[in-house]
């Protein structure tokens, strides 16, 4: 194989600073895969975590592997080779274990071309040895046919148990049962699951087996592990940044988020702590831009005290720093004189509503007002770009909704002159959330408040707009809360073509409806809420 | 206020694994490895300092050879500790040559 023959061969080599290469023999072998491409799966902070955490183990071998391009996996579809690690270029077939990221319901069909194109089997119980583990999911069922064993949690807290388990144990099935007894570990052939027209009754069949399945999560961010030894690409990815996480979940509680629910509970790590990380993988990496990793670093409740410890090191060497998320009071109020000495900041606004009341029934807080009335402010910070997020699409919402969004945008852009980058989704009821059960609005008022939005806010040079796909955004709702039929329509769409669903260019809804109706399944119905429970209710996030 | 700085200028060797890596790479590759070295770099002034590193002359993907590269400091360094600091810190199948 040549890798001059493929687009963007950087993808496939794995030579990055500080990348770890053991040798195979004695050891367990686990390859971490992101159902993405490379650039996108290696600005996946979580995938960074248990590469750095697993191969702390000097018994186990832990290798990545992501989604090749096209051309490449149309070169693997003709027989030449299979897919591969990148590390050492071992066959992913010859590990005992794939282990995969399953955090967007848009990457399914990818994880099952992963396994198509590594010449392994997609079906759970027809693979004799090898353990296909997936985390980073919400609810796992739609996929329960292909997976042997989901971790529903975070997993460098269960790390110690897993590696001990693959240690002690090489047969699957006694890989899997010894699994299903630790909590978060949830194996789907040792449970079944009926569904009586209003309730799905969850019933074990292995008795020592977990029920319900409780979220494991990390208790103290100071003492987990986080990866100093921070591989460092060659080439451009989509973060390209080191992140260094500073807490985690959200003491707040906005309603359509799924975030909040599945990081439960808010956690931070001590400014000391993050300055040590921060030294630590500039060190290692030379990095010239970090960024503070936050569901909402305004309530990292020390920040002020962080921005005081790591200020003189970032001037000093010259490093450029991006706080997501900040409140805009911050940013106007204290913290002003400090973040504009250091090299750039960019500022993100999740506005959701523009809308007062809508934003309140939401309970999302943020102060737009001080923003408006600190607009030069805001400039003569250095800052060019304003990105901002808006949703549609909710329970209630009012009727002129996309007009009162479209009118903020635009007053953005005009009282501030920056550049305006707007990504506007449509609703998506996610598990786990507040509005879990609430039903999401149909294809063709979405797509008509779509279109509305589109004739509205019309592009410019100083303003970029992203407007959900909303065939797209449907098929990631029925994914996200999907039961155990789901499986056979995954299976059937992805016989029909390896079309990467994340990817707006290739996504076809014509595919997925052809699909749906091949299975004879309604996808309409997943999207209401008339059961007593869901799919995802034997699992306890918090 | 006069800004000096102190270039210097060596040849780098591109090889094996590296030379899937574009001139856009080896932009970012050289700045890492440089502030990894300890070395003190000299960085262009304003909103968006950069390191400063210049290429004369390049490679095409998937090609061997020598390229060109002149380093910028803020104080005189001698060759030698620069290739003693940032040989180190180079991935295998780029070499430093003084010219
Ligand atoms: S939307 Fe943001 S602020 Fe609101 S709960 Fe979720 S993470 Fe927290």
């Amino acid at each position: 194989m040549d890798l001059l023959n493929f687009r963007k061969p950087q993808r496939y080599i794995g030579n990055e600073w500080n990348v770890t290469k053991k040798d195979h023999q004695g050891r367990i072998s686990v390859a971490l895969i992101y159902p993405n491409l490379y650039e996108v799966g290696m600005s996946n902070v979580g995938l960074r975590i248990i590469y750095g955490a697993l191969n702390s183990y000097d018994n186990i071998v832990c290798e990545r592997s992501f989604l090749p391009g096209e051309d490449m996996a149309l070169a693997i579809k003709n027989g030449e080779f299979d897919l591969f690690s990148l590390e050492t270029k071992t066959a992913l077939k010859k590990f005992d274990c794939l282990a995969f990221n399953l955090s967007s319901e848009l990457n399914y069909t990818n994880f099952l071309n992963i396994l198509s194109y590594s010449g392994v089997s997609l079906i759970a119980c027809q693979r004799e040895t090898q353990i296909v583990l997936a985390g980073a999911i919400s609810n796992p069922e739609p996929l329960s046919e292909f997976v042997d064993v989901f971790f529903i949690g975070e997993f460098e807290a269960v790390i110690d148990d897993f590696v001990s388990v693959l240690s002690r144990y090489s047969a699957k099935n006694e890989r899997l049962k010894a699994l299903s007894e630790i909590a978060g570990f949830y194996v789907p052939k040792f449970y079944a699951v009926d569904f009586d027209g209003k309730n799905y009754i969850v019933k074990k069949n292995y008795q020592k087996a977990n029920l319900p399945i409780k979220r494991v999560y990390v208790k103290d961010l100071n003492t987990s592990f986080y990866p100093g030894h921070w591989v460092t690409p060659n080439t451009a990815i989509t973060h390209d940044r080191a992140q260094v996480e500073i807490s985690r979940g959200c003491p707040n509680r906005c309603t359509f988020c799924q975030a909040q629910a599945v990081y439960h509970p808010y956690r931070e790590r001590s400014p000391q702590r993050v300055m040590e990380l921060i030294k630590e993988i500039y060190a290692q990496t030379g990095y010239e831009n970090f960024s503070f990793l936050s569901l909402s670093a305004s309530d990292y409740s020390r920040i002020e005290e962080l921005i005081d410890l790591a200020l003189d090191f970032f001037r000093d060497k010259q490093i450029g720093l991006s706080l997501p998320s900040l409140r805009i009071g911050d940013i106007v109020g204290k913290l002003y004189t400090k973040l504009s000495s250091i090299k750039k900041t960019s500022l993100t606004l999740a506005v959701e509503a523009a809308d007062d009341c809508l934003r309140q029934r939401l309970n999302k807080k943020i102060d737009i007002d001080t923003l408006f009335d600190a607009a030069h402010i805001v400039k003569a910070l250095g800052v060019k770009n304003i990105k901002t997020y808006f949703m549609f699409g909710f329970p209630d919402e009012p009727s002129d909704n996309v007009l009162r969004i479209a009118e903020f945008i635009k007053k953005l852009g005009q009282e501030t002159h920056l550049n305006i980058n707007a990504s506007i989704n449509a609703f998506i009821p996610k598990p786990f959330s507040v509005w879990e059960n609430v039903e999401m609005a149909d294809l063709g008022y979405l797509n008509e408040n779509k279109n509305q939005l589109l004739q509205l806010i019309p592009r410019s040079k100083k303003r970029v707009l992203g407007v959900a796909n909303i065939e797209q955004s449907i098929l990631e709702a029925v994914l996200a809360r999907g039961d155990r039929a789901l499986s056979k329509v995954l299976m059937i769409a992805h016989k029909k073509g390896d079309n990467n669903d994340g990817d707006w260019a290739c996504f076809s809804w014509k595919l997925w409806q052809d699909s749906f109706s091949q299975a004879g399944i309604d996808y309409e119905k997943y999207l209401k809420v008339n059961t007593e429970n869901f799919p995802w209710s034997f699992i306890e996030v918090r | 206020m006069q800004i000096i700085k102190y270039p210097i200028t060596v040849k780098i060797n591109k090889s094996g694994e590296m030379i899937y890596f574009s001139q856009l790479d080896m932009v970012r590759i050289l700045e890492r490895a440089l502030r990894r070295s300890g070395l003190p770099f000299y960085t262009t002034k304003g909103f968006t300092p950069r390191v400063k590193i210049s290429f004369s002359g390049g490679l095409k993907l998937g090609v061997e050879g020598d390229i060109e590269v002149t380093f910028y400091f803020d104080e005189l360094i001698t060759v030698d500790r620069l290739l003693d600091r940032l040989s180190s810190q180079l991935p295998i199948g780029l070499k430093l040559i003084p010219v």
